[in-house]
């Protein structure tokens, strides 16, 4: 049993896609996250602000 | 997480070569900046889309979630009129095309 | 075979500024040039920029994707060219 068992299970959400995203991108991977965490704010934000339903209702590719 | 599994593949978590994985990150990276800011010069500009089912519309570009599933546009033109704001889902989608 | 969602950024790399053709689904085909690959959907964006017309942009998703053929090859200024429309230079950003 290695000392880290010893740790409270806390695995943040935020660590370990942080951990992906360098392993995806490596030293770039700060630059990507932050670009990408600008585009997913916009698009949520005008998700929160228009609520746009989907069109058309039911998917075309099935 | 899921998104990571299927973008990760096997050359990521198996290579042992340092040398590959720095080289496949920078390429990744470079494309990936690329395409986010195709992203970005689409904002606020009229996209035609087309779609399967030879569906063509037409809308404003507002943003799109970084998995790149869903596009959330404004005064969609559609056969039926317009409808003010919508989300596209990417799959139903074959390409899109703007200009500059 | 491999489908074109399921290749390397090694792969998706070697189509860049270079003139392509990109057949998709239903056999709708595409021209232009490669700007990038993105590697999280595959999808491909093309450049045209014709004599006397604005340039315009098609982003054609990945899964739709069947094939990718390259037609010409780039050079350093087909690459300067198209970075110029995507990175518009400094003087424009701080105008803006």
């Amino acid at each position: 049993v290695s000392w880290r068992s010893s740790l409270p299970p806390s695995e943040r959400p935020g660590e370990r896609r942080t951990a992906e995203m360098k392993k995806l991108y490596g030293k770039d991977a700060a630059k990507i996250q932050g670009m990408e965490a600008a585009m997913q704010l916009t698009f949520d934000r005008n998700c929160d602000k228009k609520q746009p339903k989907y069109w058309p209702v039911i998917p075309l590719n099935l | 997480s899921p998104r990571f599994i299927a973008l990760c593949p096997t050359t990521v978590s198996t290579s042992s070569s340092g040398s590959v994985d720095e080289e496949e990150q920078r390429l990744r990276s470079e494309l990936r900046e690329r395409f986010l800011r195709t992203l970005l010069l689409m904002t606020d500009k009229q996209v035609q889309f087309d779609m399967f089912e030879k569906v063509r519309v037409r809308a404003t570009f507002g943003a799109s979630d970084i998995d790149v599933l869903n596009f959330q546009v404004s005064d969609l033109e559609t056969p039926l009129g317009v409808q003010k704001e919508a989300l596209l889902r990417c799959h139903d989608m074959i390409s899109c095309s703007f200009e500059l | 075979m491999l489908q074109w969602s399921d290749r390397s950024p090694q792969h998706w790399r070697e189509f860049v500024n270079h003139e392509v053709c990109v057949t998709v689904q239903d056999q709708q085909r595409f021209e232009g040039r490669v700007f990038t690959v993105d590697p999280v959907s595959a999808s491909v964006v093309l450049v045209s920029v014709q004599e006397n017309e604005r340039p315009s942009v098609r982003v054609i998703l990945g899964h739709a994707v069947t094939d990718v053929q390259i037609l010409r090859r780039g050079t350093e200024e087909t690459e300067r060219q198209m970075k110029s429309v995507f990175l518009p230079d400094q003087t424009q950003i701080l105008s803006a």
